[in-house]
């Protein structure tokens, strides 16, 4: 790529009659008082490359006792001997920026950097943990194949307060996790009469039951209304089949339980069109 | 700062000198090699080559024009420092844990094991600088023979007044570098605590002791009295007064044999600066892999290096918050 380049002129090709010579490094100075080096080397794949250095020098002047002047011409020696000058890569190399700011409150700051690193830490440690749990035996396989699928009930999971319903450290062994249980009381396995309300299960802890609501009112009044805490996944308003008016209840679900609570703390007592609104939290279906 | 890391070493550190001007770093270890260092860029500028045995110390003379090690194979060798010649070798009949010069360079002292029936001692050598450097004393002047305890280490105080050991029961003497005499004794740490290194401020009126009793003190040279107190979590190996900065830099860690049963975070493999007047630990530089062993502060004060168990030597050139640091009354005492 570089051949054509790297003639000055067309003329000169009859004189360029050797084509595995190089030619003549070139040197430009710039005007910002750098230098452009263009030289030419043969590769490993015995190509022709075109090497362009910018260089700035830059002179730092340092004065020095003349005896320390003089040390710096000494020639290498012992294992050093004949090497050239500068720092060997072997024996010298540059560390890590290390931030060393003293200070009398050292102890403290260095207490709250390894607290941040060790709330790191122990992030990283929990989410190593997390393995796969079988829910049925605690064992280390999906419950979906657990061999005591069919024998034995899933093991009681922690249900209230927690915010991730799926938390997964098992609250103790259920008492029956030896024995038979029916399929609508095992909590995580929801039967499947329930698979359709399954999909709003999720959001259980984020929703809210309204009641007392007036027969007049619209899906989206409720919506603009409960939005205001944060942003609703859904708004459920019951109506009566036959003539489309309200019955008095809905659900309104949030994206995060923290709206939830703010919401049913402030809509629960408040006046809409001429009835008082009471809000709660739903409770499970089950 | 970003420390220069010097792996010129197969083996653990024994001790690390800056020359006068601080321009050269010499470095021992037990590999039996010394190695001389730009300590600006870490560029090595030689090895000094004969030691059949582990090196435990080195010093410089104050016009670097020579080099005194001590070894396990019971030499102190001389060295040209320019050419890396080895220009005098003497024997002893144990190893030399320790060598200084005097401040004025004309004495060097040498601390020998005790071992094999040989008690302790201090032998003191005429050293000259003529023409021909080859021309030195074959016999210590003086031999200080420590009855009680062995010396570990040793150092001359302010115009070589008295020499100022060490001892492997946490005592610290003074004797009388004509004589031979012992001048005073005092138990500054605590006892059968060894005391592993001892270095002097700039004018040499005190000095810092680093002891296994996990503390360093300050004493003064002329009565022994503790100055200061800096007390650590860990034994200490080593101990460093630095000039234009009012500090102390303390190295030590785990002993090497309990380093593999404690991991690098708990090891304590820092080098600690302590305010030298507040006794406050104002901070910590991490990086070796296991304990220092012996840290040394640039006669000017602008870098300190360490050299560690791990065999790593590491430069570090202090940046401004170093510099800037000052207690409240140090600013209040500023402005007055």
């Amino acid at each position: 790529m570089s051949r054509l380049g790297n003639r000055a002129d067309w003329a000169d090709d009859e004189e360029f009659d050797d084509p595995s010579a190089l030619p003549a490094q070139q040197v430009i100075s710039n005007k910002d008082g750098t230098k452009t080096v263009i030289s030419y080397r043969f590769n490993d794949d015995n190509k022709k490359v075109k090497v362009t250095r910018r260089i700035k020098t830059t002179v730092v002047r340092e004065n020095v006792n003349p005896q320390v002047a003089e040390r710096r011409s000494w020639a290498k020696f012992g294992l050093e001997k004949g090497h050239a000058a500068g720092p060997s890569f072997d024996t010298t190399s540059v560390g890590e920026n290390i931030v060393f700011r003293p200070s009398t409150n050292w102890k403290a700051q260095a207490k709250e950097a390894e607290k941040e690193g060790g709330e790191k830490g122990s992030m990283k440690d929990q989410l190593k943990d997390k393995k796969v749990k079988c829910r049925i035996c605690s064992g280390e396989h999906f419950t979906a194949r657990c061999p005591f699928k069919d024998t034995m009930a899933p093991v009681e999971e922690p249900t209230a307060g927690g915010m991730d319903a799926g938390a997964e450290d098992a609250g103790g062994l259920g008492a029956g996790s030896s024995s038979y249980v029916p399929p609508h009381l095992r909590k995580g396995g929801a039967g499947g009469g329930e698979k359709m309300a399954g999909r709003f299960e999720k959001d259980d802890l984020a929703t809210l039951r309204v009641t007392n609501v007036s027969e007049l009112a619209e899906e989206q009044e409720l919506r603009d209304l409960f939005e205001r805490f944060g942003r609703v996944t859904r708004v459920f308003l019951a109506r009566d089949r036959e003539t489309q008016r309200a019955k008095g209840f809905a659900f309104i679900s949030y994206a995060d339980r923290t709206d939830a609570v703010r919401a049913c703390e402030k809509l629960d007592g408040f006046g809409y069109r001429h009835l008082i609104l009471r809000v709660e939290f739903a409770k499970r279906s089950t | 700062m970003r420390p220069i890391l010097l792996s010129g070493h197969e083996r653990s550190l024994t001790q690390i000198r800056f020359n006068g001007d601080g321009d050269l770093l010499f470095s021992v270890s037990k590999d039996k090699i010394v190695c001389a260092w730009w300590s600006a860029n870490g560029e090595r500028l030689g090895t000094y080559n004969g030691h059949q045995g582990a090196v435990w110390t080195v010093d410089v003379s104050p016009n670097t024009v020579l080099l005194a090690t001590g070894s396990a194979d019971n030499t102190v060798r001389l060295w040209n420092i320019k050419t890396g010649e080895c220009v005098k070798i003497w024997e002893f009949p144990t190893a030399v844990k320790r060598v200084a010069f005097s401040p004025d360079g004309s004495k060097l002292l040498a601390v020998t094991e005790k071992r094999m029936g040989f008690l302790g001692t201090i032998a003191v050598i005429d050293i000259s600088y003529g023409e021909n450097l080859g021309a030195q004393a074959d016999e210590p002047s003086l031999r200080i023979t420590c009855n009680e305890s062995k010396a570990t280490v040793a150092g001359w105080s302010f115009l070589s007044k008295y020499i100022i050991a060490g001892h492997e029961d946490g005592s610290v003497s003074q004797y009388d570098p004509k004589t031979g005499d012992q001048l005073a004794n005092v138990q500054v740490h605590e006892f059968d605590m060894q005391i592993n290194d001892i270095q002097f401020s700039p004018d040499r009126t005190y000095f810092i002791t680093a002891s296994k009793d996990k503390s360093a003190k300050l004493l003064s040279a002329r009565e022994l009295a503790i100055l200061k107190t800096y007390p650590a979590d860990t034994p200490l190996n080593s101990a460093a007064i630095t000039p234009k900065k009012e500090y102390v830099i303390l190295g030590g860690g785990q002993a090497a044999m309990d380093v593999t049963t404690t991991s690098a975070r708990q090891g304590k493999f820092e080098a600690r600066f302590y305010h030298k007047v507040f006794e406050d630990e104002i901070g910590r530089v991490r990086g070796h892999f296991g304990p220092l062993n012996t840290v040394d502060v640039h006669p000017a004060g602008t870098a300190y290096a360490s050299g560690g168990e791990d065999g790593y030597v590491r430069i570090h050139h202090f940046d401004k918050p170093y510099f800037d640091f000052m207690y409240e009354v140090e600013r209040e005492q500023m402005r007055k």
